[in-house]
C-alpha cells in the first residue's frame, strides 16, 4: 500500500516538473541547435571563403570584398597551380610517401604488435621499456638534426619513412586488439603445426583489418599533414612536399623561396595569353589544392578512426 | 620441446627487429646525443663529433641570462593560456553536442566540427594570414572598416595580437577533435543514474551538475597529464607558421627558438643545452602530474 502511493506521488512530480521547465527547455533546445549551427558555420566558413576568391578572376577580387560566392568565375588559378612544375612534384612526393611510408610504418608496427602480444615471449618487459623510454626522454630539435645528418639522412628520400615509422602508442592500440582476438583460433592452429608466420598471416592479419584501416589512414594523414621533416631535413626542391611548398607560397618570408615559386606564374604568363592571375588568389588556390584532398578522404574513414581513438583511450 | 620452442621464439625476436633498430637509430642517438650540450660541437671532429672538447656546464650559462627566463616564461604562459581556453571549449562543445536531441544533427556536427583537425598549421596559419592580412581580400579588415572605420590594422606585424591569435586558432582547430573523449566518457555513464535521477525529479540542468560533470572528471584528468608534460616545449608546428620575422624575437618559445639558434644559426651546442634544460622540466612536469593523478583519480599514464 505505502510502496503503491509513494509512486504515484513520484509520478505526479515528475509529470509536474516535465510541464513545468518544458517552456524552458523547449527554449534552450532551440538556442542549443543554433549555437552548434553557428559552431558548424565558423568552421567552415573559412575554407568557402578562400575557396570562392580562388574561383574568382584575381584583378577583380582585388577590387572590392568578396564573401560568399564568385564575382568573376574563373578557373584560370586553378590552372597556373597545376601547371607549376614545382606543385606537382610536391604532389607526387607527398602522395609516394604518404602510401610508402604509410605501409612500412603499419608493416613495422603490426610485427612489434604481434610479437608484444605474445606473454611468454623471452624479455617481452624488456622490449617494452626499450621502446617506451623514447616517450619520456629523448634528443631534441637540434639533436635529431645532428644525427640525421651523420646517418646520411638530410635530402634524402628516406627520411620521410623511417624515422616515423614506429609509434609505440599506435603500436600497442595494435596490440590491444590482437589481444581480444580469440585465441582458440591461435591455439588449433597451432596444433595443427601453424608457426607464427603462417598465423599472423593467415589468422590475424585478416581478423584485424578495422584496426589496419584505422592506423593506416591516421598515418596518410599525418603523412600528408607533415611540414617540419622537410622543413629540418630536406633542401633538394625535387623533395619538397605540398605542405612546405604551400609554407612557401604563403607563409615564408625570404623573398628567395617566395619568388621562386610564384614566379613560375609569371613565366606561363608569358607564354599565354590572358590576364595574369594576382599573387593573393593563387596562394589560395595553392591552399584549396593542398588542403583539400585530405578532406575528401576523411569522411569515409570516420567510423574507423573514432573506434581506434576509443580503444587508445581505454588504453591511456 | 624446448628447442621447438625457442625456435618459435625465434621468429617473434625477428619481427620485433625493425621496431627496435628504428627506436635505437632514431630515438635514442638523438636522446644520446645530448652529450653535445657539455661540448663546444665540432661537427667534423671524431665519430658523430664525439672527438670535441668537453667543456662542462659552459653551455648553462643561459640559465643566469635574462632573456632564457623571458623564454621559459613566454612558453609556459602561452601553453597554459592555450590549455585554459581549449579544456573548457571542447567540455562545453561535448555537453552541447550530448544534449542534442537528434541523433542525425548531432553526428553530422561531429563530423563537420573534427573537419580542421585534418588540416596542417600550414594551411591553418595560411587562413589566419589571409583572414587578417590589409588587402581587399583581408576579411576581418573589411568587417572592422566596415562598422567601426578607421585605418586598416597590420595584426599580424605586432605582438600583441599574437596571442589571441593563437588561443583562438587553437580553440577553432581542435574543440571538435578534444571532444572526441568527453562524448565518449558521457556514452559510458549508466543511464540507470539518469532514470533515477528524473524519477527523483532532476531536470536537466541538475542532471548535468550532479550526473554528468563528475562522470567526466577521471578523463579530464587525464587530459591534463597528457598535456602538462608539453606545457613547457609548446607546439613548435603552430607558433613556427603562426610567426614571421617582425614578431619573432618578441613570439619565440623555446621550441622555436632551439630551432632558429641550433639548426638555422649552427649553434649546435648551445641549443642542445637549451632543450636538454626544457625536456628535464618537461619531464619533472610529467611526473608530477602522474603522481598527482594517481592520488586524485586513481588513473596514470605510466
Amino acid at each position: 500500500m505505502d510502496t503503491v502511493s509513494i509512486e504515484v506521488k513520484n509520478s505526479t512530480i515528475t509529470k509536474r516538473n516535465k510541464i513545468k521547465v518544458s517552456i524552458g527547455e523547449r527554449t534552450f533546445d532551440l538556442a542549443n541547435v543554433l549555437l552548434i549551427l553557428l559552431l558548424c558555420a565558423i568552421t567552415l566558413y573559412p575554407f568557402w571563403y578562400v575557396l570562392v576568391l580562388s574561383l574568382n578572376e584575381g584583378k577583380d577580387a582585388a577590387r572590392g570584398p568578396i564573401w560568399f560566392w564568385p564575382r568573376e568565375f574563373t578557373l584560370q588559378n586553378y590552372e597556373y597551380v597545376i601547371r607549376n612544375p614545382y606543385i606537382v612534384h610536391a604532389f607526387l612526393i607527398t602522395v609516394t610517401r604518404a602510401v610508402i611510408g604509410s605501409l612500412v610504418s603499419i608493416g613495422v608496427m603490426f610485427l612489434a604488435a604481434y610479437s608484444l602480444s605474445k606473454r611468454n615471449l623471452a624479455g617481452r618487459k624488456t622490449y617494452l621499456y626499450f621502446l617506451m623510454i623514447p616517450l619520456f626522454i629523448g634528443g631534441n630539435v637540434v639533436t635529431n638534426y645532428v644525427v640525421m645528418a651523420k646517418l646520411g639522412m638530410l635530402n634524402n628520400f628516406l627520411v620521410y619513412i623511417l624515422p616515423g615509422a614506429f609509434s609505440f602508442f599506435f603500436m600497442i592500440i595494435i596490440r590491444t586488439f590482437i589481444e581480444q582476438l580469440p585465441e582458440s583460433l591461435e591455439e588449433s592452429a597451432m596444433l595443427d603445426g601453424a608457426g607464427h608466420y603462417e598465423i599472423l598471416k593467415s589468422i590475424i592479419a585478416p581478423l584485424s583489418k578495422p584496426i589496419i584501416a584505422a592506423m593506416l589512414f591516421f598515418s596518410v594523414v599525418s603523412h600528408w599533414l607533415d611540414l617540419s621533416t622537410n622543413l629540418l631535413y630536406v633542401t633538394d626542391r625535387s623533395l619538397y612536399v605540398v605542405q612546405y611548398v604551400l609554407y612557401m607560397v604563403v607563409l615564408s618570408s625570404s623573398p628567395g623561396d617566395l619568388s621562386d615559386i610564384t614566379n613560375v606564374a609569371m613565366r606561363l604568363q608569358s607564354q599565354s595569353s590572358g590576364s595574369l592571375p594576382t599573387p593573393e588568389v593563387l596562394k589560395m588556390a595553392t591552399l584549396i589544392a593542398v588542403t583539400l584532398p585530405l578532406l575528401f578522404i576523411y569522411p569515409f574513414f570516420q567510423k574507423y578512426f573514432v573506434k581506434g581513438m576509443l580503444v587508445g583511450a581505454i588504453k591511456a | 620441446m624446448k628447442s621447438s620452442k625457442l625456435s618459435s621464439q625465434f621468429i617473434l625476436h625477428v619481427f620485433l627487429l625493425p621496431a627496435v633498430v628504428l627506436t635505437l637509430l632514431f630515438n635514442y642517438l638523438p636522446m644520446f646525443s645530448n652529450v653535445i650540450a657539455f661540448m663546444e660541437y665540432d661537427i667534423f671532429a671524431g665519430w658523430m663529433g664525439l672527438g670535441s672538447k668537453w667543456v662542462g656546464f659552459d653551455n648553462f650559462a643561459f640559465l643566469q641570462e635574462d632573456w632564457f627566463y623571458e623564454l621559459a616564461m613566454r612558453t609556459l604562459f602561452y601553453s597554459a593560456s592555450m590549455l585554459l581556453f581549449s579544456f573548457p571549449a571542447s567540455l562545453i562543445l561535448a555537453l552541447l553536442l550530448n544534449e542534442l536531441r537528434n541523433q542525425t544533427f548531432k553526428k553530422f556536427a561531429q563530423t563537420i566540427s573534427y573537419v580542421p583537425h585534418f588540416v596542417s598549421w600550414v594551411t591553418v596559419a595560411s587562413l589566419i594570414y589571409i583572414f587578417l592580412s590589409v588587402d581587399i581580400s583581408g576579411l576581418v579588415n573589411n568587417l572592422k572598416v566596415a562598422l567601426f572605420g578607421g585605418e586598416r590594422i597590420l595584426y599580424m606585424q605586432q605582438s600583441e595580437y599574437f596571442l589571441p591569435v593563437m588561443i583562438i586558432s587553437q580553440v577553432w582547430k581542435e574543440i571538435g577533435w578534444g571532444s572526441i573523449l568527453y562524448l565518449a566518457a558521457i556514452s559510458t555513464i549508466d543511464p540507470q543514474l539518469y532514470e533515477a535521477a528524473t524519477v527523483d525529479g532532476a531536470g536537466r540542468w541538475r542532471q548535468l551538475l550532479h550526473i554528468t560533470l563528475p562522470g567526466l572528471v577521471p578523463t579530464t584528468i587525464v587530459l591534463m597529464i597528457f598535456s602538462l608534460g608539453g606545457l613547457f616545449s609548446g607546439n613548435f608546428d603552430q607558433i613556427f607558421n603562426l610567426q614571421n620575422q617582425v614578431i619573432q624575437e618578441k613570439t619565440n618559445i623555446i621550441s622555436t627558438y632551439t630551432y632558429y639558434r641550433g639548426v638555422k644559426g649552427a649553434e649546435y651546442s648551445i641549443a642542445t643545452a637549451v632543450g636538454l634544460f626544457s625536456g628535464v622540466i618537461s619531464f619533472i612536469l610529467l611526473k608530477i602530474a602522474n603522481f598527482t593523478g594517481k592520488k586524485i583519480g586513481d588513473t596514470s599514464i605510466i
